[in-house]
């Protein structure tokens, strides 16, 4: 069972029952969930709340852990809060081997560095990319493209951010 | 020492890795890809190969990376639907269906049941055509041409089913959230009832070419055990991890859209090789022609949208007499509807294993995050527990029966 002291909040999103954790402790809270019965990582994302004016965020960066118990059936959301340029959290890629490719596309779209991971370079942009394309303040058509006449840039983050 | 190359052809590199082999020889490591016919779409694998055993295998993926995730960010939640039919294009309506559900679950919304099983309906011809391209190719890189011609020949049966229901044949869009695009036509019905009547007769054809062949079974029998345990710690999902004994589905252990009532069993094979997979492939098949009858035999009247003019545009005929429903129609095409702050992540099963949608909602006409987790994305990690020791010409049905999508693994 996961220590209740390592819980800060706790809530039900849409029917899907979520924990927030430290970020210091997501290991301690995964390896304790992982010995719960929730064996499945079926993701793990990052979600950028630059600007996001719809609740007070504790921080820019928020990691998201989805974990699967398949004897149960039960689902958990795991969420943690990152600041810091370049963010940086532990590596789960030793506790659920999924993690190995996911940590490696978070870094890839968001810059969020994992210590500890065997092998952090990108994985779906090619090696000597420059910037993180799912950061909000990293434009659509950031990138130029050729033989277009008016080249434009198409913002997904607000002007004030 | 020093890594040497010694030769290079086109898209093949080999270098001299220094290591010694067990059978006197260097390692090699090879270059496969990305541009090699058997990896379905833009795979590139580096290979260390002791004479033509693999020792090392190194997936590298991203060529078709098209940033669908950011585009989704700058569409409204009625555009991204279109999205979403092009990350994991051999099964479009799974996709939507995916992206709907988790739309609909932020917003609690239910839809008609005439919806639900037009939704299932398409989820289960989706899934049949998937297979077929898979067996189709799958036999074509094993030996049996003939499967391409005969698998093709009904999976054209499928696409003109699409064309009959949304007008498109691959990119359908035609599940979207609070319902689906139209009603089914009474040709499509037809369509399907033959379909369903002759499918069963068309997979015993596939099975008569393969199943008991003495090459096919040379090429997949013993080839690329994936044990249960490693099967469960690896992530896999779908015919991956039932083609290892492990009956998980998601439309039986955590049902949508009404499957709970539909009556079918989970296919399963214990072989943990190649030839499971493509038994566990058959037999899904024939459940979805199962399916297919029985949602056929159900189709309720009724609406096939919810009623809510917040959410879909108002029918063609009321804006020629109602003041209310222009305001709706120009409010929805400028501006969209927005959806309540929170996130929901919804999973479905596809041809290849879980495919789910992870949306973030800031409260405002466009999503803050969406996320999908795509089966290949995941199963590809299991190819190198797969391929180890095995011969470079096993690598093939092994990348073949793991049916990656390369557009569903890149997004």
């Amino acid at each position: 069972m996961i220590s209740e002291s390592l819980i800060t909040e706790r809530g039900v999103s849409a029917g899907d029952e979520w924990i927030t954790v430290p970020a210091a402790q997501i290991r301690e809270a995964l390896a304790a969930l992982k010995d719960d019965g929730y064996e499945l990582l079926v993701f793990l994302t990052c979600v950028d709340h630059l600007a996001d004016a719809s609740r007070n965020w504790p921080a820019r960066y928020e990691l998201v852990y989805q974990l699967r118990d398949m004897e149960k059936l039960r689902d958990i959301r795991l969420r943690a809060f990152i600041d810091g340029d370049p963010p940086e959290i532990d590596s789960a890629s030793d506790l659920f081997p999924p993690a190995n490719w996911d940590e490696r596309e978070t870094y890839d779209l968001f810059g969020v560095m994992f210590t500890g991971h065997p092998e952090l370079t990108r994985i779906l942009m090619p090696d000597d990319w420059v910037g993180h394309p799912l950061r909000r303040d990293y434009p659509v058509g950031g990138e130029v493209v050729e033989f277009s006449e008016e080249h434009e840039l198409w913002q997904t983050a607000p002007d004030e951010a | 020492m020093a890594s040497t190359k010694i030769t290079g052809t086109e898209g093949v590199t080999i270098t001299k890795t220094g290591q010694q082999g067990a059978f006197g020889g260097e390692l090699l490591t090879v270059n496969f890809g990305p541009h090699h016919p058997s990896t379905h779409g833009v795979l590139r694998l580096i290979v260390d190969l002791d004479g033509e055993q693999i020792k090392r295998l190194k997936p590298v993926i991203g060529y078709l990376h098209t940033g669908i995730e950011k585009q989704m960010e700058a569409l409204r939640w009625q555009q991204g639907v279109v999205v979403t039919d092009r990350h994991d294009y051999l099964s479009p309506p799974i996709n939507n269906l995916a992206y709907a559900l988790a739309v609909e679950k932020l917003m609690g919304v239910e839809v008609p049941p005439r919806a639900q099983v037009l939704r299932v309906i398409m989820s289960e011809l989706t899934r049949l055509s998937s297979h077929l391209v898979w067996m189709g190719t799958s036999g074509l890189e094993l030996g049996a041409m003939t499967m391409l011609m005969y698998c093709f020949r009904e999976r054209d049966t499928i696409l003109d089913m699409n064309e009959e229901i949304s007008g498109f044949r691959m990119h359908t869009s035609y599940i979207r959230p609070g319902g689906v695009m139209a009603d089914a036509t009474p040709r499509f019905l037809d369509l399907l009832a033959t379909f369903v009547k002759e499918m069963p007769g068309h997979i015993d054809e596939y099975e008569d070419l393969l199943t008991m062949n003495p090459i096919w079974r040379a090429r997949t029998i013993g080839v690329g055990i994936l044990s249960p345990e490693n099967a469960k710690i690896l992530g896999a999902t779908g015919p991956m991890l039932r083609g290892s004994g492990v009956a998980w589905d998601l439309r039986k252990n955590m049902p949508y859209s009404g499957y709970e009532s539909y009556d079918f069993e989970v296919a399963t094979d214990d072989a943990c090789d190649c030839y499971g997979r493509y038994l566990v492939r058959i037999k899904e098949m024939r459940e979805a022609v199962r399916i297919l009858d029985q949602a056929l035999n159900r189709l309720p009247d009724g609406p096939v949208n919810v009623d809510d003019r917040k959410m879909l545009p108002p029918p063609r005929e009321e804006l020629e007499t109602s003041m209310e429903a222009v305001i709706h129609h120009f409010k929805l095409f400028t501006e969209g509807y927005t959806v309540p702050p929170g996130d929901v992540y919804v999973a479905v099963e596809s041809g290849r294993g879980e495919n789910g949608c992870y949306i973030v909602s800031d409260g405002t006409h466009k999503p803050r995050r969406v996320k999908f987790r795509s089966a290949s994305f995941v199963n590809l990690q299991a190819l190198e527990r797969m391929a180890m020791n095995h011969m470079i010409a096993d690598m093939i049905a092994i990348i073949g029966t793991a049916d990656t999508v390369l557009g569903d693994c890149d997004r």
